[in-house]
């Protein structure tokens, strides 16, 4: 088959997946960027009716009145200030843990690692809704944590419905992808590498530090972009687990759009997110293709 | 060294295709390729190649790496398309066809044996794709494998066994389809060096008994020689001569061809000439400036006498022959003798018998004198 | 010497007990629940062991049809899923054509804009499309999810294949379909198993979208939780927490060897 039949035939093979996502993502999120700026025709005229407040827009490229809007509001900022703080709390903690077991599994292996490691992944098979609320009866007020504690005459915390069950929820939802693409990043450093630092003296610490964690970079990155993505736009986990208020802004949207009619500012939050997400997955990106080229793969 | 010769110049100059003389009433060519050529990466990587085989001969393309031979098999099987040229076999063109549709059955250089598959299912797979029957497929499979030695292995899995036999058993695999043409990619590279004496002859004894005409890419000129009923030297996406081994060995066309294959004592002119002077023998006419002499180790003659103007400088024996590294001034010359040899510190005289003199990389000269063939 | 062995033993095992609980406790404690008549605070075990909620949630009508809901749509969207995107993925593994590389990520960017937020916008589209409660628009927003595993980790699992096999099989005679057929997938199988695996938790666990496209009309376990958890006793949440986790959990003793192994981490590397 010639070079162009092959790409004529690569390139149609691969379109469907990317046709229907870019129908069913790519337009909703045009429709969403749209809809902040304040462009309300077409696709959008519906969710502008609904809405109350909603700013149209004065230009052909839109108004960033809906966007002032959202700024000057001392919740969203406040909210959005959790959000990341969650977000950055949630992340150290997973890529630390993960990190933590991958190494153990690595260096020192035997039945305890694996054990680390299989208790790590089991979050995996619990949908995230049951694990929200199994997190939020443990925490709470008549939960175990506090049951335990009572047990021994003492009077326990209560995490449920704060943002520190937030953190917990996002720490324990995320760990198994984090945990098995670090320990898969560094079962792939072969033993040559690391026996010939330990000969030229290296501690553990400096063999970690030099040699295995610049080998498994990538996953590494991967988890920490994969959860922090994740734990930016999530929704089921702050609304078993969190306050009302302070939220974050995954509830937000909903709240937003759903309880207080503000459709328009709710979707102005979301890009927010998205931005903010995009961000993060542009290192991913950017680590991802560099490290292809100096393997020679790109 | 030397830039490369010109083609015609180069063909010219060597003995015309023999025929070959083990098998094969001569007839249209098995393989012929015209014209083949490939570009990869902005650079010509198979330059415009004319080769054909007859019916039941073994051709070996030769040359290093880069030269061009595993592009040219490719092409023949299938799997590049070429940018010019034609590939014929037994008279069909079959330069538009995948490598499903063609005759020809390849063996791989790493075997590229289904790991999921048992060594006869490996071996059958050809077979069930055309739909034989049941019976049929069996009957063929088993005599196949009892040919190649891996009856017992039929049931096993390719990681079971050996990597002598995951040859074998990709050779059975090829073999079965009985196919016109068949193509050998490097398959020595991977084994060790006893195994891959034995195994070149199991597969030219088989090639042989089989009548199946065969182009076999390798880099190892011994092996090269060893097996094939013509040797194609390649260099620079180009054939340099084609020749029966013994020809391409006794009279090389070019200097590359002659450095290539077997060792080869290589002399520019400058060191030769102060070599004569300290008194080597060899051809009565001295050496021309832009002349390069080529002399195989076994014409160099040393004799010892004390006083003479070579040294032995280091003494390399191989078991059944022994080197010499010979040295006259500041010109070193290897020689081989069979028997005693002499020790290191000898001095004596040296002879050239057969020297070969080579101008621009082409053969202008032989023997002792000067003059063409 | 011996101390410090034993002390750093000890310590792991306190860790090992930590993670233990921080993973499995919250697990346990609902798994409780399902059984028990009452728990009084500060009681470590429940007042009495039941079974009364099981069959208050199996005998309701709602509650299973949310089951059954569950257990058709996942496995229609897996399908869906793996016929729109193995293709592709075969293609992102051993094609080169142009915008490869972008469309690889771009599918991967879809997941950073946040679900609720897309689903705002979705619903739209889909009113304007007319697939607002209907089976093709829940299999729609399910299939989104499953795009990254079902594109990414095959096309990683078919490059491992190596090309030499694939034409082996070409050069006795197969054509290319039947080259895919017999060589490539059953070696890429395990990979294409964990694209299915996780293909499959993502399509059964999606919530938001569901409810939004399907409710009231087709309600799945995910989005009959959310009113559950609000409206019922905590003990019924908890059995349809197990109900609902059971697909889960046996898929993962089935495959836990596969999801253990190198395959995830593969499929995440641009090529």
């Amino acid at each position: 088959m010639s070079d162009a039949r092959r790409r004529g035939l690569g390139l149609a093979l691969a379109l469907p997946p990317v046709v229907l996502l870019a129908v069913f993502v790519g337009i909703p999120v045009v429709l969403a960027v749209g809809f902040s700026l304040g462009h309300v025709g077409g696709l959008n005229a519906t969710i502008a009716r609904i809405g109350t407040d909603t700013r149209v827009a004065t230009s052909w490229w839109g108004t960033t009145q809906a966007w002032a809007d959202v700024f000057a509001d001392p919740r969203f900022v406040r909210d959005l200030v959790v959000t990341v703080g969650v977000t950055v709390v949630s992340t150290v903690v997973v890529v630390a843990t993960s990190l933590g077991i991958a190494l153990n599994l690595r260096l020192r292996g035997g039945r305890l690692a694996t054990a680390f490691a299989g208790l790590a992944v089991v979050p995996l098979f619990i949908p995230v809704v049951i694990a929200s609320w199994a997190i939020t009866t443990f925490y709470s007020s008549d939960g175990a944590v506090r049951t335990a504690a009572a047990l021994v005459g003492l009077d326990g915390p209560t995490w449920s419905y704060s943002v520190t069950a937030v953190v917990i929820g996002s720490v324990w939802t995320s760990l198994p992808f984090a945990t098995l693409m670090a320990s898969s990043g560094l079962q792939a450093v072969p033993d040559a590498m690391i026996e010939a630092a330990r000969d030229a003296g290296a501690s553990t610490a400096s063999l970690v530090v030099r040699v295995m964690l610049p080998l498994a970079a990538v996953p590494v990155v991967i988890a920490t972009t994969f959860t922090a993505i994740g734990v930016l736009g999530q929704f089921t986990v702050p609304y078993f687990t969190g306050p009302n208020a302070p939220s974050v802004l995954g509830v937000d949207i909903s709240k937003y759009f759903q309880s207080f009619d503000r459709p328009q500012e709710s979707v102005v939050m979301a890009v927010v997110v998205f931005v903010l997400a995009s961000g993060v997955g542009a290192v991913y990106v950017g680590t991802a293709f560099r490290s292809a080229q100096t393997a020679g793969r790109a | 060294m030397t830039s490369s010769p010109s083609l015609s110049s180069a063909r010219a100059s060597s003995a015309p295709d023999p025929a070959p003389s083990s098998r094969g009433v001569a007839g249209p060519p098995s393989l012929a390729v015209a014209g083949l050529t490939k570009r990869l990466g902005g650079r010509t990587v198979v330059d415009a190649l004319d080769l054909s085989l007859q019916p039941g001969e073994l051709v070996a393309l030769l040359g290093p790496s880069g030269c061009g031979k595993t592009t040219t098999l490719r092409m023949v099987a299938g799997f590049l398309e070429p940018d010019a040229g034609t590939v014929t076999v037994g008279g069909r063109d079959v330069t538009a066809l995948g490598p499903d549709r063609r005759p020809s059955a390849m063996v791989f250089q790493n075997y590229a044996l289904w790991p999921h598959l048992t060594v006869f299912a490996n071996v059958a797979f050809p077979l069930r794709l055309r739909r034989l029957p049941r019976a049929e497929v069996t009957e063929r499979v088993t005599a196949v494998l009892e040919m190649v030695g891996l009856a017992h292995h039929a049931r096993s899995r390719p990681a079971q066994i050996s990597g002598g036999e995951q040859q074998r058993a990709a050779l059975a695999r090829a073999v079965v389809q009985e196919p016109d043409l068949l193509l050998l990619d490097e398959p020595l590279s991977n084994l060790d060096a006893q195994l891959r004496v034995r195994v070149r002859e199991e597969i030219r004894e088989i090639q042989q008994r089989l009548g199946i005409t065969t182009v076999m890419v390798t880099h190892d000129q011994e092996e090269a020689l060893a097996v094939s009923d013509r040797v194609a030297v390649m260099n620079g996406g180009r054939i340099e001569q084609i020749g029966t081994p013994s020809d391409v060995y006794a009279d090389p066309a070019t200097s590359f061809v002659a450095s290539f294959i077997g060792s080869m004592n290589v002399l520019a002119g400058p060191d030769l000439a102060s070599a004569r002077a300290a008194g080597v023998a060899g051809p009565s006419a001295g050496p021309a400036p832009d002349e390069t002499w080529a002399v195989r180790p076994e014409h160099v003659a040393f004799s010892p006498r004390a006083g003479g103007p070579a040294v032995v400088r280091r003494v390399l024996p191989h078991g059944h022959v022994t080197e010499l590294v010979l040295g006259v001034d500041a010109l070193e010359l290897r020689s081989v003798v069979t028997g005693e040899a002499p020790r290191p510190g000898d001095q004596g005289d040296v002879a050239l018998r057969r020297v070969r003199h080579y101008r621009a990389g082409l053969l202008v000269g032989d023997g002792h004198g000067g003059g063409g063939r | 010497m011996r101390a410090l062995l034993l002390g750093r033993r000890a310590a792991t095992a306190v860790l090992l007990v930590l993670v233990a609980v921080f993973v499995l406790g919250p697990l346990l404690w609902l798994a409780a629940h399902a059984f028990a008549t009452r728990w009084t605070y500060p009681s470590l075990l429940p007042d009495g062991l039941t079974l009364h909620w099981w069959s208050v949630v199996l005998e309701d009508a709602q509650l299973g049809a949310a089951v059954r809901n569950s257990l058709y749509f996942a496995p229609l969207t897996v399908l869906v899923s793996a016929v729109v995107c193995l293709p592709a993925a075969y293609a992102f593994s051993r094609f080169d054509f142009p915008g490869r590389r972008l469309f690889l990520v771009g599918l991967f960017a879809t997941n950073a804009f946040p679900k609720m937020g897309l689903f705002v916008s979705m619903a739209s589209l889909f009113y304007g499309l007319h697939l607002m409660n209907t089976v093709a628009g829940v299999v729609i927003v399910q299939f989104v999810g499953t795009v990254v595993f079902m594109t990414w980790i095959p096309a990683a699992a078919f490059s491992s294949v190596p090309r030499a096999l694939e034409e082996a099989a070409r050069d006795a005679g197969a054509g290319p379909l039947r080259t895919f057929v017999r060589v490539t997938l059953p070696l890429a199988l395990p990979g294409v198993l964990v694209a299915v695996l996780m293909s499959f938790l993502a399509a059964f666990d999606e919530a938001q979208g569901t409810y939004l496209v399907g409710a009231p009309v087709y309600m799945t376990m995910p989005t009959e939780m959310y009113s559950l958890v609000l409206n019922y006793p905590k003990q019924v949440a908890a059995v349809f927490a197990i109900l609902l986790s059971i697909p889960s959990v046996a898929l993962l003793l089935l495959a836990r060897r596969a999801v253990l192994g190198g395959r995830l981490a593969e499929g995440f590397q641009i090529r």
